[in-house]
């Protein structure tokens, strides 16, 4: 009974909320091929007996938005029957708004227009006043059934879906021809497939010995993870006869089996997904570390710059930015401080315009990474190319500095960066989870990896970085630019870094110290797949990406799974000191 | 000058040693709060905690000074050494934390009644004091084997230091390490029976530190003149060279590396009576550099260079945290990178850098042959006006 009730406050609940959105819908005016429908529904509401019967379930097949609304009200009485000029009577839904004297306009059902009388102007009336249209018991049956197959037969494959899998759950065999009806005539794979699982997990409770055990083998077959539960429930009670707890038993073996591969296979997405964020920080990582042998700890502060950008850039497409800086100290009495403001181009949040944001942001990251790197080049590590040792220090000050800088432009705390819409969906491989941003990313670094391949490998600019990477010296004999070279192709390797800024900022938070959490992961990337080789680097971040996330789901801890991969990679390095990939050389020191 | 810089450095430390050791604490002890000359309690745990500073660095400026070794890991030792004294430190609390019970009040509050048995030496000073020295150690014996024997060095050595060191940070924020999780140890009344609050107690500590730092110094001093020095020093300068020669080179390295660890986490072990708080954020990464900066500003490769750099730089934080909170880091970042850019010789190599400019002043300047000194060059005329 409790549960009964529950079911009917909630469907309450669900009306009110339907009734305010059907108004604002019928006011709106019908759509072409409403009329219809409408015209269907005033007929359905006004006769009576097996014509009545006949015409609700011609509207069961539309899946209408309408006829789901309109009968719902008709269910709680909320249809009235107002009189027309001729003697007939005008089905109508009263509108929630009312005005100073209480009185509500009304909507007429077959047109969906406000109810005007003679002189056009708009009829208005008080509920008291009318007559409801007539419902009884088996007409309310009716009507839900209706309802039932309206859910079903919506128009979006995912709606159908979910209202098959309400119905599964239910635990009412009633519903079982419902959805075979259903069945018969659905072509979506996805819905069969979900149809056979609600009807064999209501069979479940048939009274048949025979049909239950049939259901729970369909169950084991289906692999159905909504089942589990009610298959759990099932073999704790005693009385079950042995054929059937057999079957049961098998069926929730299948079922666990199932979702252990699930979850392996989502965390195997999981780990690449984040092998291929950690492979473009580490592949810009590669160039400045291991194709110029420069060590820029403020490389994570890089992938900083490119998040904080796409938080910048969304800004601008919503309200504007604006960010201003007070420095402790007075310049004759007044403090000094800068201000920024950027206008916004007030975009509404969910419009075209500031969901493509993200399209701005990506290059922009990039540009403004590798412009950060131009300038950390010109300013400190032209000076340290021989002495690899100290660039490490003075660009880990550079990084305390950049740290500091945006803490003080952007604020301690985290920052909010949206999702665009199109990046928040998922889609499902048998029961396995993904998600379109994980997709992205993983797709977006594998055209990075290429790009940096055929960027170093196919134009001159890449000769000469390779050039200069194998012999500084020798390649300026020959005419190569090396400072210029060094200049450039720093500028990318920071990009790169900026870039998977801009990714991470749709995964996970955006701080100051962002950097700092994959700056150490990086560099025993670079380290493990062998310095100065791109490709060790690629296998070498998805592998170390992979297995930091599956230990830290098999062993439920994020740290002890962070500590047990530091300690592989350090024994690793024992095995391989030069890494996957050593390269080989005849220089001694180096 | 009839004196050599190395007779000039034996008066200055012997000077630096009696005001260090005699002059502040007497002057803290026996003069009256209201003197001008008096040093207050606050200073002489503040100089406490800088002179353990220098020590640390001492270990750092050893290890990539002397023999070329950059290790980012450092502050492990430092932590570790500061871990055992800390676990003495709180059995000797007693049952006057906030749960009143006899064992640690962070391992009632995970629930456990008994002390776990790997606690239970720990009520012993001596036992304390050997594991400070014996558990550092033991880690950097195991670590530096495993890296000098598959030749890990320069700025590899430099990474894998600091992803262990980032590892075992992590490890210690647990808190089913039963170290106090990332809370850490705090807390502490009673060291050897004393009442750690107490003024006195405080001295003795800071006299402590005063003796490890000299002792440091002077042994450093006497490693680095012997032929051990010499060697290390070609290890640093060209590894290769010295192997061929027939030197072990992994075997001298592994003793230093092993050696500063167990001077690093003395270091920590008087560290933490006296701020009176250890936690993991102590062996985090940044620590680590942060001691290498000190080192390097001071100077690396000289023996005064760390004591000086360790004790300027954290005087200057101490100062400017107070004053300029947002901007210290700035300021650090800075100082680090004009150092290391413009003044690789830190502080100490300043009145050398005076001298050559004021001689190239009077002499007319000759162009200097080669080495990449681009930047140095610029770096004298700036230290002129200074």
């Amino acid at each position: 009974m409790k549960v009964l009730s529950k079911l009917f406050f909630s469907t309450l609940l669900i009306a009110a909320l339907l009734a305010r959105s059907l108004a604002a819908a019928l006011a709106s005016g019908p759509v072409a091929d409403e009329s219809a429908v409408r015209h269907l529904l005033a007929q359905a509401v006004l006769s009576s007996g097996p014509a009545q019967q006949r015409l609700l379930d011609e509207l069961a097949e539309t899946g209408s938005k309408v006829v789901h609304d309109v009968l719902t009200a008709w269910a709680r009485g909320e249809i009235y029957l107002t009189p027309a000029p001729d003697g007939s009577k005008i089905p109508v839904l009263l509108d929630e708004q009312l005005d100073s004297v209480g009185l509500a306009r009304a909507v007429r059902i077959d047109n969906g227009r406000f109810l005007v009388d003679a002189a056009g102007r708009e009829s208005r009336y008080k509920a008291e006043d009318l007559d409801a249209a007539d419902t009884d018991m088996r007409l309310r049956r009716t009507i839900q059934q209706v309802l039932d197959m309206l859910a079903l037969a919506a128009p979006g494959a995912d709606t159908r879906v979910s209202a098959v899998a309400k119905l599964g759950y239910s635990q009412k065999p009633q519903y079982i021809p419902v959805l075979e009806h259903r069945l018969a005539k659905e072509t979506d794979s996805s819905v069969q497939r979900a149809i056979h699982e609600a009807v064999a997990l209501l069979q479940l409770g048939d009274a048949d010995p025979a049909v239950q055990v049939a259901a729970a083998e369909a169950l084991a077959r289906l692999k159905d993870i909504g089942a589990l539960d009610t298959l759990k429930r099932l073999a704790a009670d005693r009385t079950l006869k042995p054929a059937m707890a057999k079957a049961v038993k098998a069926a929730t073996s299948s079922i666990e089996g199932h979702i252990a591969d699930v979850n392996f296979l989502g965390t195997i997405f999981h780990g690449i997904s984040l092998g291929s964020i950690l492979l473009v920080v580490a592949l810009g990582l590669a160039i400045t570390f291991g194709l110029m042998g420069v060590i820029n700890m403020a490389h994570g502060e890089m992938i900083a710059v490119g998040a904080y950008t796409c938080y910048v850039v969304q800004n601008i497409f919503g309200s504007g930015f604006v960010s201003s800086i007070t420095l402790p100290f007075t310049f004759n009495g007044r403090p000094i401080s800068f201000g920024c403001h950027l206008p916004g181009l007030n975009a509404a949040p969910g419009s075209t315009l500031y969901e493509s944001y993200f399209l701005f942001a990506l290059p922009l990251s990039f540009v403004a990474a590798a412009l950060a790197g131009l300038v950390l080049e010109r300013l400190v590590i032209r000076f340290l190319y021989r002495r690899p040792l100290e660039s490490l220090l003075a660009t880990w000050g550079v990084s305390l500095v950049m740290q500091q800088g945006f803490r003080m432009i952007f604020g301690a705390n985290n920052v909010q960066v949206d999702s665009p819409s199109w990046l928040l969906g998922h889609f499902t491989i048998n029961d396995v989870l993904f998600g379109y941003n994980r997709v992205f990313v993983i797709a977006f670094a594998a055209m990075i990896v290429l790009g940096t391949w055929l960027l170093l490998t196919k134009t001159p600019l890449g000769l000469f970085i390779r050039a200069v990477m194998q012999n500084r010296d020798m390649a300026a004999c020959m005419g190569v630019r090396t400072k210029r070279v060094n200049m450039l192709t720093f500028a990318f390797g920071s990009g790169l870094a900026g870039l998977a800024g801009a990714f991470l900022s749709q995964i996970g938070n955006v701080g100051p110290s962002l950097g700092q959490n994959y700056i150490v992961d990086c560099f025993m990337t670079v380290v493990v797949g062998g310095v100065g080789n791109l490709a060790g680097t690629v296998y070498s971040a998805v592998g170390i990406g992979t297995a930091d996330e599956t230990l830290q789901q098999v062993l439920g801890s994020p740290v002890m799974g962070k500590i047990i991969v530091l300690t592989i990679i350090i024994l690793f390095l024992q095995w391989k000191p030069g890494g996957l990939f050593a390269s080989r050389g005849r220089s001694l020191d180096d | 000058m009839s004196r050599t810089p190395n007779q000039l450095e034996t008066w200055g430390v012997a000077v630096a040693a009696l005001v260090i050791l005699v002059v502040l604490p007497g002057l803290n002890a026996f003069t009256p709060v209201a003197s001008a000359l008096h040093i207050s309690d606050f200073t002489i745990n503040l100089y406490g905690k800088y002179l353990c500073y220098a020590v640390f660095a001492l270990s750092v400026d050893l290890l990539w000074g002397y023999t070329g070794l950059l290790s980012l890991g450092q502050a492990l030792f430092f932590a570790l050494g500061g871990y055992m004294m800390g676990m003495y430190l709180m059995r000797m609390i007693g049952d006057l934390g906030q749960y009143h019970q006899s064992i640690p009040d962070f391992l009632v509050f995970l629930g456990w009644n008994t002390l776990p048995r790997f606690w239970l030496p720990f009520s012993s000073f001596p036992f304390a004091l050997f594991m400070t020295i014996a558990l550092p150690g033991l880690i950097a014996l195991i670590f530096g084997f495993l890296a000098f024997r598959s030749r890990i060095r320069g700025v590899y050595f430099s990474i894998l230091t600091q992803a262990f060191t980032y590892a075992a940070c992590l490890l210690f924020f647990r808190n089913d390490l039963l170290m106090g999780g990332n809370n850490g140890f705090t807390d502490f009344k009673f060291l050897l029976g004393y009442d750690l609050r107490h003024p006195a107690t405080q001295r003795a500590l800071y006299l402590c530190t005063g003796l490890l730092l000299l002792g440091t110094y002077l042994l450093c001093r006497w490693l680095t003149t012997i032929k051990f020095g010499k060697i290390q020093r070609a290890i640093r300068d060209s590894e290769n060279r010295v192997r061929f020669s027939g030197y072990a080179t992994a075997h001298f390295k592994l003793f230093v590396f092993v050696l500063c660890a167990i001077i690093a986490a003395m270091a920590g072990a008087v560290y933490v009576p006296q701020v009176g708080i250890i936690n993991p954020s102590e062996m985090a990464p940044e620590k680590s550099l942060e001691v290498v900066v000190w080192v390097a500003v001071g100077g690396r490769g000289t023996l005064l260079g760390p004591i000086v750099g360790a004790i300027t730089v954290n005087a200057m934080k101490s100062w400017a945290t107070r004053a300029y909170p947002d901007l210290w880091f700035i300021f650090l970042g800075l100082l680090f990178i004009l150092v290391v850019v413009f003044l690789p010789g830190g502080i100490v190599s300043l009145p050398e850098r005076l001298r050559a400019a004021w001689n190239n002043r009077r002499r007319p300047p000759e162009e200097s042959s080669d080495l990449p000194l681009g930047p140095a060059k610029i770096g004298a005329p700036s230290a002129d006006h200074s």
